[in-house]
């Protein structure tokens, strides 16, 4: 029966493509939507897991509880065994260590005595190991103004709001003056390789980024870090997930006495990010949920229309001897057959187009004024297993209901004013 | 204006079907809009909690004073310009004097921002009142992240130490009257909040302010030599540059919405004409030409649209009103965030927003109405009259 | 006239005992002349007790005056060369790995020295009580087995970081044994004990101070003087910037 009425539809191609191809289009808007609305909505959660807070972060119960003081004295120790260990355990996951840093930036003059200086936070990061992918997270390539990443040992990058009230440009020398570990006077030399725009006048205005390693020295830090930061190779926070990572990394290295003992915190326990994640994942299933029922109605609208258009047809095959529950339930079966490879092609595209803008993503950079760091420039769509079956609502099931809507006149004794109305 | 009655007629003869396809459409308008603005509220949100919790209506600068450089706080404070003094005292203005100290709870020392503002205070949502509390505690508050990071809870007492004008310690325990929740960060980490009176008198700084937070409704701001008037477009810059990056996010969304309202109307639209085809052989044999009938099928299904706004118009303005101006409760599993006022969301309608939607939607629909109408040149007459499937 | 002449006995009694008690200001005086000198040489280890583990940093320092102090680094290895020079409130820093001479801001010296409880200020603070201060004996009390006179201090001059002062100070060495530092409120502050006070010269002088910061929890910072000498000639090159980098 199915074969049969598949050949009737691929012959009468008038009866099969154009509700095909709405289908089709109707799910492929509401994939690409449900993936680009996903992508852009944990963005800006990405954006913070990315500077700040990871997807998860591991640092000391000390650290924690003062860490917007950056208080390095209380920094995790041994974090290259710690971070390898990590990897190891959990491969769907890429960490690294993070320090930072408050201290004072002075630019010398000739003589090699202050000329310029200011307060200044600094990043240590990975910038130096030949891995590019906290340089990428933290935006850094496309925020340079001037100048270029760090290449060598001791090259740092500068602000560039703070780069002009010092005086400085790529090339020239500044000592950072700052607290070690241990508490000792820490000052340090550093060549100035590049600018960069934050994004943020607070972090303009005084923000440097070195290589952890070189923080390391100049901090007397060595194997130790503020924090390290774990994120899902994926690109996308999962929140279960993240727990159970949590929770299974605590109970094997925390000590609960021991308050120099590493404690993994995922995202969501970060109350602000944590907030922000539940907040925007609920505005995005409104969003969708929205877009669906739009989208529901239209192709509902379509299945009811095409089912209307074949009432003269179906008078037709009653009129020769069909039962109507035959007609009904082959009308049935083909709006169905129409629904589910309409849907299934409109994945198919959709998936397409959401993978291009998953992997390349938008750069929105030339509508904007400029990227920086807090504030990317390419945005990008998420595909979550949800991304795969959203289109199937609308496309195959509201199709049917406007196909079961409009077969129920068959079974109305005054059809023939009804489609006579419609013939019209 | 034959075509536009004629068209109509054909619209509203078709009955039930054109009223599908308008409300199918309307429905499209509604979301269309409603999806933006809801967009666009959740962006502005920030921008207006720090409106309502920070900025007011613009601020006016002690000449020393950077909120970026903390150090610059020892030198920043005076005397309210005389021009201002009225405004402090009708409460119009308000004053604040932000100093350094620190605070000890639990043995430990946070260094923190002490904040004087007066408790009576209008102008923005800190639930100052509570500093009033008194008998004999001096009373302050602090954010949710500064409880937080400080183990702090309402009620504990708590070792405050600065150095006055003078450089001399003094320290004093603060009752901490109320926690507050806010989704602006920068009126709560590393922060408290005490009555602007008594930082005065801790500090040997009596009249004096660090700055001024205007009402956000006052008229063109007096000029103050030498304060500085920071005005709301200084004072969130940061914000408007993001929201502004987000928007070119919305319009990617919005273009993939304005697709699916083509979608709606191409949809009936080949329908229309395939199903018609009698009738354009009957226009073209009664003599109209063929540009004149793609002409009346576009227009049959423009009109389409503007049905839709109208149609949509009547539902969807109390609808998307009602959102405005009462919010969309978000529900949030945990009441433990507790953000109370951001739990509600309020979209935003730009009249460029609702205009630019009719219209392009208009534009777009009658582009889609006439793509599918330029079959009808390529019909013979005859063959159409007949019925025939082309 | 019985009651009368209870009055008259009580107040009788409390000025004699008043009488017993010396003078404030000499106390003071006699204080500063062992605490203050016109110049000295010494060499000091500062433990700190962080809240981790424990520091401890060497130094040696030629301070003239109250205004004038030199001081090298000796340890720990990371540290040695490091020097700072402060003349009158201004504070330069040299450190050997960078050969850079850096100018501390005002503002900075309020800053704890090396994660210790104390601040620049604090240890470049070396005026003489006298011309601060002004004090009055409240009593006596033991401490360490010695007997102290308690002294009340209050400042006098408005640009000062500790208004209140308590004192101990033992009565036969003239030299307090320990140190309370009073916020305007009367909030306790800071607690500095001293002890083994020895013969220097003509003086009595602590060997070992330990400063608490009282607002926190922890075990404090101990500064222990190796070797001090007192009124030695230090030439006048060693206070010049041109000496931080030798």
């Amino acid at each position: 029966m199915i074969k049969f009425l598949l050949r009737g539809l691929l012959r009468d191609r008038h009866r099969s493509l154009l509700p095909f191809l709405v289908t089709l289009i109707g799910v492929m808007l509401t994939v690409v939507f449900h993936a680009w609305m996903t992508g852009v909505i944990g963005n800006s959660i990405e954006f913070s897991a990315r500077f700040a807070s990871g997807h998860v972060k591991v640092m000391t119960r000390a650290y924690s509880e003062n860490a917007a003081q950056a208080p390095n004295d209380l920094a995790l120790i041994g974090t290259d065994t710690l971070t390898a260990g990590l990897s190891e355990r959990w491969p769907e996951m890429e960490f690294a260590g993070r320090i930072h840093f408050a201290g004072i930036i002075d630019a010398p003059d000739s003589l090699g005595e202050t000329r310029e200086q200011g307060p200044a936070m600094g990043f240590g990061i990975d910038l130096l190991s030949g891995n590019m992918a906290e340089a990428e997270r933290m935006n850094i390539p496309s925020s340079l103004r001037s100048g270029r990443l760090p290449e060598r040992k001791n090259e740092v990058l500068i602000s560039r709001l703070f780069a002009d009230k010092l005086g400085v440009v790529p090339g020239d020398v500044i000592t950072l003056v700052g607290s070690s570990m241990y508490g000792e006077l820490a000052m340090h030399n550093f060549t100035v390789s590049g600018t960069v725009d934050f994004g943020t006048t607070a972090l303009d205005r005084g923000t440097v980024i070195a290589d952890i390693g070189d923080v390391r020295d100049a901090l007397n830090m060595e194997d130790a870090a503020g924090e390290i930061l774990g994120f899902f190779r994926t690109g996308v926070y999962d929140a279960e997930r993240a727990s159970a990572i949590c929770e299974e990394f605590n109970r094997a290295y925390n000590t609960p006495d021991d308050e120099f003992s590493p404690l993994m915190t995922s995202l969501s326990q970060d109350k602000t990010m944590g907030f922000l994640v539940e907040y925007s994942g609920k505005l995005q299933a409104i969003l969708v949920a929205l877009f669906i029922m739009a989208m529901s109605l239209i192709l509902w609208n379509a299945g009811l229309l095409g089912g209307l258009r074949r009432y003269s047809e179906f008078g037709m095959r009653l009129a020769i001897g069909e039962s109507k529950g035959h007609v009904y339930r082959t009308m049935m079966m083909e709006s169905l057959l129409i629904g589910f490879f309409g849907s299934a092609a409109g994945v198919a595209f959709g998936m397409i187009i959401s993978l291009f803008l998953q992997n390349h993503g938008i750069d929105l950079g030339v509508m904007m004024k400029n990227a920086s760091v807090m504030m990317p420039s390419v945005f990008r769509a998420h595909i979550t297993p949800a991304t795969w079956y959203v289109g199937f609502i609308p496309g195959l099931i509201s199709s049917q209901i406007g196909s079961m809507l409009s077969g129920i006149g068959i079974y109305k004794r005054q059809t023939a004013q009804l489609f006579k109305e419609l013939e019209q | 204006m034959l075509a536009f009655r004629l068209a109509l007629r054909n619209l509203l003869g078709a009955g039930l079907r054109t009223w599908l396809n308008v409300i199918v459409l309307s429905f499209s308008f509604i979301i269309i809009i409603w999806t933006k603005g809801l967009l666009e509220g959740w962006d502005r949100q920030a921008r207006n909690d720090m409106i309502s919790w920070e900025v007011g209506g613009g601020q006016y600068w002690h000449s020393e004073y950077d909120p970026y450089d903390p150090f610059t706080l020892t030198d920043s404070h005076g005397q309210v310009p005389a021009g201002l003094e009225a405004g402090v005292t009708d409460g119009s203005l308000v004053p604040l004097l932000i100093t350094q100290g620190s605070v000890y709870p639990r043995g430990m020392m946070h260094a923190v921002l002490i904040k004087g503002i007066p408790p009576q205070q209008k102008v923005i949502e800190l639930p100052t009142a509570y500093l009033e509390a008194g008998e004999g505690d001096v009373c302050a508050i602090i954010g949710e992240a500064m409880a937080e990071s400080t183990g702090l809870k309402e009620g504990d007492y708590v070792t405050v130490r600065w150095r006055d004008r003078n450089g001399t310690f003094d320290a004093t325990e603060v009752k901490i009257a109320a926690v507050f929740k806010t989704t602006v960060p920068t009126v709560d980490v590393g922060q408290i909040w005490l009555p602007l009176d008594k930082l005065q008198e801790m500090m040997l700084m009596p009249g004096e302010a660090t700055l001024l937070i205007r009402g956000p409704e006052a008229g063109p701001p007096p000029v103050a030599d030498p304060w500085v008037f920071r005005d709301q477009d200084f004072l969130l810059s940061d914000i408007e540059t993001i929201i502004k990056a987000k928007g070119s996010v919305g319009l990617i969304i919005w273009g993939i919405l304005l697709m699916m309202a083509m979608l709606a109307v191409f949809d009936t639209q080949v329908l229309s004409i395939f199903r018609r085809q009698k009738e354009i052989g009957t226009y073209v044999a009664l003599g109209m030409t063929k540009s004149q009938v793609v002409g009346l099928f576009t227009l049959e299904g423009a009109m389409n649209s503007v049905l839709a706004a109208i149609v949509g118009a009547l539902y969807g303005i109390p609808l998307l009103l009602v959102q405005a101006v009462k919010g969309i409760k978000i529900p949030l599993s945990s009441s433990d965030f507790g953000i109370a006022m951001a739990e509600r969301l309020y979209p935003v309608y730009s009249l460029w927003l609702i205009g630019g939607t009719v219209a392009i939607v208009l534009l777009v629909t009658t582009a889609v109405s006439y793509w599918p109408s330029r079959r009808i040149a390529k019909m013979s007459p005859t063959e159409a009259l007949r019925g025939r499937v082309q | 006239m019985k009651r009368v002449a209870l009055i008259f006995l009580l107040t009788g009694c409390l000025s004699s005992l008043h009488a017993q008690y010396p003078d404030g200001k000499q106390l003071l005086d006699r204080i500063d002349r062992n605490m203050s000198s016109e110049n000295r040489v010494f060499t000091s280890t500062m433990v700190i007790n962080g809240r981790r583990a424990t520091h401890t940093i060497k130094m040696k320092t030629w301070t003239a005056g109250e205004k004038k102090s030199f001081t090298e680094y000796l340890y720990p290895v990371r540290e040695q060369g490091t020097k700072m020079l402060k003349l009158e409130n201004q504070l330069w820093i040299y450190s050997p790995s960078t050969d850079r001479i850096i100018q501390i801001a005002g503002h900075m010296l309020r800053q704890s020295v090396m994660g210790s409880d104390l601040s620049y200020e604090d240890l470049m603070e070396d005026s003489r009580l006298t011309d601060r201060y002004s004090a009055v004996v409240t009593g006596t009390e033991e401490v360490n087995g010695r007997d102290c006179w308690v002294i009340d201090l209050k400042a006098f001059v408005p640009e000062i970081t500790y208004q209140g002062m308590k004192l101990w100070v033992d009565r036969e060495r003239n030299i307090p044994l320990r140190e309370e530092m009073y916020a305007k409120s009367g909030t306790l502050l800071k607690r500095t004990e001293l002890s083994d006070v020895e013969r220097i010269g003509n003086r009595w002088y602590p060997r070992r101070i330990l400063f608490r910061d009282m607002l926190k929890d922890g075990k404090g910072t101990e500064f222990i003087i190796e070797e001090i000498e007192f009124n030695v000639p230090i030439p006048d090159y060693i206070f010049s910037k041109a000496s931080l980098k030798k």
